[in-house]
């Protein structure tokens, strides 16, 4: 009897779904997203592909339902609690501008506006002694006020709060009694840690998402267990780590951006299997690409992120996005050629696209040159239209001053390089040389931009893994439970007692492994990482450096040092360090089926056809392989372009290809001697 | 000459750029001061070998367009055959830089093949260069008293540092380690950008980047001379006045005068007061660029500066003026001239730029500091320097924004209140907007911003704000923002009221209160849509009292508007007074 484990990235357009059975190989699908009800669209795509949904035995997802609720702000109103006398802390927004170069600038949009922000008197020193007792008759205005106004969520913070939230929780008990059914969200339950506007900040997203991923949650989760789908239904979080959606429905905040995650994972997973421990993970679709980075096999992580210019203080994976893709316009300014900034997106999009695009775009380029078919399918399905794309690029070559093939070339040369520089400069900023780096390429436009980044960057390897269109929602499968637990402890380091430390981490572990129990995960498949963020004494930044569960004080500001040295390119031994934060990372194992997926290829002809692909202005008749046919050991030289339902592959000439076992295509340059 | 391909010429213009991002990149992450690597206070250019600018990142805007004319003044001095292979120069002479001892330039010559091909050159701000007092006095007269002054010198000779010059910066600052450690940042910077100008030319050799270097010079000026040329030709002046010259002066005029003739531009700084005694003198060459800022922030705000940037704009002030300052003039505070020059030129230009002017912002940093022992540290010396945020002038179309940082500094973040409380023996008794304080207008000026802080432990203040006597001016109309006011209550004292010192003591239990200044409206506020006026009342921008007073606008107590009364309060203020 099959039983499945089964994922779903639940994407703006499409729903990817990889399911894999106990007995056989990993399977795929696509379904359309169905916005005015999310969890629609999972459901039908899940019961097309699995007979019994009584036979899941896992289910995990990654949404964007908080996400777009942030991103179209929808979410609820929110009324925020804070110290008085220091509101407009969230207002003011630090003061700082993200432009320099704007004499109308305007701060981020925040998600409260300021008659929505009230004070409370109550106020504690830096170092939790009581100033002024929290004054509970100043809570009646705006318990009025949230009553009359029937506002549905607050969030509170309160001066030093992250060390000492004695009077966040006496404020939820005054409120919640007064206001029962009212949504509210505490800063230092969202994020532990000081600087009251980034904490405030928190605490405002997640209590301005919260109603509708709750709805959305349990929305699903009945759903599914009206349907016999008795597994725990599971989210992918931010963190890189998955929660019960009980859990998640607590601080909906941590899954903010979970479904992009899903891809670096995946990569964490192929560095593991695949023994490569450095990689560039580089998704892309039809108007931005995201790049992250797996560094000795671990996904790279900030404690830290904006979103729209919003702060967030919690643990998530490094992604950055880079606004260039296959949507992106080529024009002319002044004589000189220009490719981007402006996007045709998805509406118009590009000419061949046949919705209306008339500018010529990387895409248009693509399908001019050869290396796209007009039935190749970019994640969906289209047709794609050869003779729009032909007279896009032919209207703008006499403006160029090309022939429409060399203009065409050039417009993917121009986008390649301008891509790879912003890789680079995102490596170097890391303090990392793109070189020693292996390429992974995924999401539907991916894999056809790949081996040119490459010769760009350098880099001499590049991966493309089975099923590059739904390359996250398989990494969700990779991952287990994961819960974040940070406390404050500013303290000079030379003064620290290893116990103190120790005991410190010993309740932050046993909260950790409270939480992880309780989402049903045995003791013994319970294990805690520490870490802690540090710094010289007098900067202002820290760094997070994992401290071993058995050392002492000297070993861990050793670490910290040669921490600052990778990240820095210094370091200063000798110096005064100082603790900021301590965390425990607390992770409950996931079971997952013990084969491999290493499965037979279809029986059928490798070669399915040939074309002629332009590359380096000559024409080229390619062969067109069929990915799906492709057998393990497979090897082939270019130019050949490998197609499959949700990505093409483009092999230039001067790179030759291998299957592994995992199936995955790796490209290399091929050795000129 | 053989001619290049768009494509490129596209290629090689968006290198140039991306070696520039690379190199400011390098400089933030190794930097050991959080003044760079946070404030940003730090800009870097990759310069061809003539010193014309391939590509800058746009980094700190007061030092846009200035680094090249660094390279160019070596070369005048002592020719182009003075940058040999494996050099790396260091220089912080304000006369030559133009601006104060701190701000640190270090120039690399890049050599590909024997040839010399450009150079990688950065400037960022060092904390300390051995001043009279930690970090940068407020009442110096001369330049001696602000650190000391380095022409141009060699760090490095043939690839070699010179380790007793480098010992040397290092014993002079209070902060030598740190001080070391943010020059090698700026070295790295230039090797990043030396790596990258060599697999450029290893790609497309001397010739196609000499061709296409032309090329994007020549595209980029005529955009920007086509911008020029599409304004009202005319002669354009603005004038305003410094409060003084930090050592008690009287006010400082700053004068301009801008003419537009076809596609140029020339902003004459003749009138300007005389080199003055304090510390608010800059020299010429930051002086230009600060007029390459406030251009830049008007005409072709979207396209990456080059060499081709700024040739349709030409900058001249007499000699010995605050602008064009010479030795041994004090130039510790040059950005409160150079920020109110920026705000004045596009004051100049706004009649016939309308659409891209906005009213005057509150100034500069308006900079408090308070230094002193921290009981709860042992007694520690502590130093609290802290920028303050105020308004920022409206625009048609929009408000300005409210406790912004000013348009001279970088990417600076207020300190929170958690770890300001935490680091220093200072409680802040309250933070926020100044109500009212924002010009009125159609579009309203942004408010200044109120910061009230409790001394612990008795300590010295120290105050830089600016301002009070020109203060944010309106457009169109629009009225002024309020002034900077600062004042700090004694316990058995008077209280006083100040907006410059150098080191008073403030005992404890002393509370100073430091309010910024608004910034200028848009626009007559009696066409303020009084829905908006409504709203900033509900919001708190605006008082119940000055929305009727300034605006005409009646509410009711619970904030509906009294349609009525607003016509007839708006009519009696339509009346000219006689």
């Amino acid at each position: 009897m099959s039983k499945y484990r089964v994922s779903a990235d639940i994407g703006g357009t499409f729903t990817d779904i990889v399911i894999e059975p106990s007995d056989g190989p990993v399977f795929v699908g696509k379904v359309p997203t169905t916005p005015e009800n999310p969890a629609g669209g999972v459901i039908n795509g899940i019961k097309d592909l699995v007979p019994d949904l009584s036979d899941v035995d896992f289910f995990v997802h990654g949404t964007t339902v908080g996400l777009n609720a942030f991103l179209e702000r929808k979410g609820e109103r929110v009324l925020l609690i804070a110290t008085a006398g220091l509101g407009d802390a969230y207002t003011i927004a630090r003061g700082n501008r993200h432009t320099l170069y704007e004499l109308r600038y305007r701060k981020p949009q925040q998600l409260v506006s300021r008659r929505d922000v009230h004070e409370v008197r109550g106020r504690l020193s830096w170092d939790g002694q009581v100033l002024e007792n929290l004054n509970h008759a100043d809570f009646d205005p705006i318990i009025e006020k949230v009553r009359s106004e029937g506002i549905n969520a607050v969030a509170i913070c309160l001066v030093h709060s992250y060390a000492y939230p004695v009077h966040e929780i006496e404020a939820r008990e005054i409120l919640s009694k007064a206001l029962p059914g009212v949504s509210i969200s505490l800063s230092h339950e969202v994020a532990r840690e000081w600087r009251e506007y980034e904490r405030a900040s928190s605490a405002v997203m997640n209590a301005y998402i919260a109603p509708v991923v709750q709805r959305y949650l349990s929305s699903l989760q009945q759903e599914l267990h009206e349907m016999s789908m008795n597994a725990t239904v599971h989210v992918m979080q931010s963190s890189g780590g998955v929660s019960t959606a009980d859990s998640a429905r607590r601080n909906p905040v941590f899954t903010l951006l979970s479904g992009p995650v899903g891809g670096t994972i995946a990569g964490t997973a192929l560095s593991a299997a695949t023994d490569r421990p450095n990689l560039l993970c580089v998704d892309m679709g039809g108007t931005s690409f995201d790049l992250s980075l797996v560094m000795d096999g671990k996904a790279n992580a900030t404690l830290e992120t904006e979103l729209q210019g919003l702060p967030l203080l919690m643990s998530i994976v490094d992604i950055q996005t880079i606004g260039t893709g296959g949507g992106s316009i080529a024009w002319m300014q002044n004589g000189a050629m220009r490719v981007g900034p402006q996007s045709a997106g998805s509406i118009p999009g590009p000419a061949c696209y046949g919705r209306g695009g008339t500018a010529a775009t990387v895409t248009d380029a693509n399908l001019f040159l050869g290396r796209l078919g007009s039935k190749s399918l970019l994640g969906g399905e289209m047709h794609l239209d050869h003779a729009a794309a032909a007279s896009a690029i032919e209207n703008l070559a006499p403006q160029a001053g090309l022939e429409p093939t060399p203009l065409a070339e050039g417009i993917l040369a121009i986008s390649n390089a301008a891509m790879a520089d912003a890789m680079r400069t995102i490596t170097v900023s890391q303090g990392v040389d793109p070189r020693e780096f292996v390429l992974v390429a995924f999401g539907g436009a991916g894999p056809m931009a790949a081996a040119f980044l490459a010769d760009e960057l350098d880099i001499q390897e590049v991966l493309i893994p089975k099923f590059p269109g739904t390359f996250s929602a398989w990494g969700m499968l990779q991952t287990d439970l994961r819960h974040d637990f940070t406390q404050s402890f500013f303290r000079a380091a030379g003064d620290v007692e290893i116990e103190d430390l120790n005991s410190a981490y010993t309740a932050l572990e046993s909260e950790g492994r409270a939480t992880i129990a309780k989402e049903g995960i045995d003791d013994n498949n319970i294990s805690c990482q520490r870490s802690a963020d540090m710094r010289y004494t007098g900067q202002e930044y820290t760094i997070n450096v994992p401290v071993p569960a058995a050392t002492d004080i000297a070993t861990i500001i050793g670490d910290f040092d040669s921490a600052h040295e990778r990240r820095y390119g210094h370091s200063s031994p000798g110096a005064p360090v100082e603790f900021v934060n301590l965390r425990v990372a607390a992770f409950g194992e996931i079971q997952k089926y013990s084969h491999t997926d290493s499965a037979e290829p279809e029986n059928g002809d490798v070669a399915i056809g040939e074309r002629e692909v332009i590359f380096d202005s000559t024409r080229h008749t390619t062969p067109i392989l069929a990915r799906d046919k492709l057998p393990a050991t497979y090897q082939a030289a270019g130019p050949l372009i490998i197609e499959e339902q949700s990505a093409t592959t483009v092999v230039p000439p001067g790179w030759e290809i291998e299957v592994d076992r995992h199936r995955s295509i790796v490209m290399r340059r091929r050795s000129t001697e | 000459m053989k001619s290049v391909d768009p494509i490129t010429t596209e290629i090689i213009r968006n290198a140039f750029i991306s070696i520039a991002n690379d190199m400011n990149a390098t400089l933030i992450r190794s930097a050991f001061t959080p003044v760079i690597y946070e404030g940003k206070d730090c800009s870097v250019a990759l310069i061809d070998e003539k010193g014309e600018v391939l590509g800058q990142s746009l980094g700190l805007p007061l030092f846009l367009g200035n680094l090249e004319i660094c390279v160019k003044l070596i070369a005048e001095e002592h020719g182009w055959d003075y940058f040999k292979e494996g050099d790396v120069f260091y220089m912080n002479d304000s006369y030559m830089t133009g601006t104060h001892l701190n701000d640190s330039t270090i120039i690399m010559p890049i050599f590909w093949g024997g040839k010399r091909i450009g150079f990688a050159a950065s400037r960022a701000h060092w904390l300390d260069v051995g001043a009279k007092d930690p970090g940068t006095p407020v009442d110096s007269h001369e330049i001696y008293q602000e650190g000391v002054r380095w022409g141009p010198t060699r760090l490095y000779e043939s690839g070699e540092p010179r380790e007793d010059v480098i010992d040397l910066l290092r014993r002079n600052s209070r902060f030598g380690e740190a001080t070391v450690g943010d020059m090698n940042a700026q070295v790295a910077a230039g090797r990043t950008g030396e790596k990258r100008l060599h697999a450029l030319f290893d790609r497309f050799g001397v010739e196609t980047i000499a061709v296409a270097r032309d090329q994007i010079f020549e595209q980029t000026e005529m955009l920007e001379r086509e911008a020029v040329k599409a304004l009202t030709d005319g002669v354009y002046r603005a004038e305003g006045y410094l409060d003084d010259d930090g050592l008690g002066s009287d006010p400082l005029l700053v004068k301009l005068e801008l003419t537009v003739s076809g596609d140029a531009m020339t902003i004459d700084l003749a009138g300007s007061a005389d080199q003055a005694r304090g510390p608010v003198n800059c020299g010429i060459t930051q002086t230009i660029a600060a007029a390459r800022v406030a251009y830049k922030l008007l005409i072709c705000s979207d396209v990456s500066p080059n060499g081709g940037s700024f040739r349709p704009l030409e900058v001249t002030a007499p000699e010995r003026t605050i602008f064009s300052a010479e030795e041994p003039a004090a130039c510790g505070w040059y950005f409160s001239s150079l920020g109110l020059l920026i705000d004045l030129v596009i004051k100049s230009l706004a009649p016939i730029l309308p659409e891209k002017a906005a009213g005057a912002h509150y100034g500069d940093s308006m900079v408090i500091t308070v230094a002193g022992q921290d009981p709860r540290n042992d007694n520690r010396f502590y130093l609290m320097i802290e920028p303050t945020t105020g308004g920022w002038g409206a625009y048609d179309g929009g408000d300005g924004e409210s406790s912004l940082i000013n348009n001279v500094n970088g990417s600076f973040k207020d300190i929170p209140v958690e770890i300001f409380e935490s680091k220093y023996p200072l409680q802040l008794l309250s933070y926020g907007i100044r109500q009212d304080s924002g010009g009125v207008g159609k579009y309203r000026g942004g408010n200044g911003t109120y910061r009230e802080y409790r001394v612990l432990a008795d300590s010295d203040l120290f105050l830089w704000f600016e301002r009070s006597k020109t203060t944010a001016w309106g457009l169109f109309g629009g009225a002024n923002g309020l002034p900077p006011n600062v004042t700090v209550e004694r316990p058995d004292e008077d209280t006083l009221e100040l907006l410059k010192v150098n080191g008073i003591k403030v005992c404890k239990g002393t509370v100073i209160r430091s309010l910024t200044g608004g910034g200028g409206g848009f626009g007559n506020a009696v066409e303020r849509d009084p829905a908006a006026v409504r709203q900033d009342v509900v919001d708190r921008y605006v008082s119940m009292e000055h929305a009727e007073k300034a605006y005409g606008v009646v509410l009711t107590k619970s904030l509906d508007i009294d349609e009525d009364g607003t016509r007839q309060r708006r009519a009696e203020m339509r009346i000219p007074a006689a």
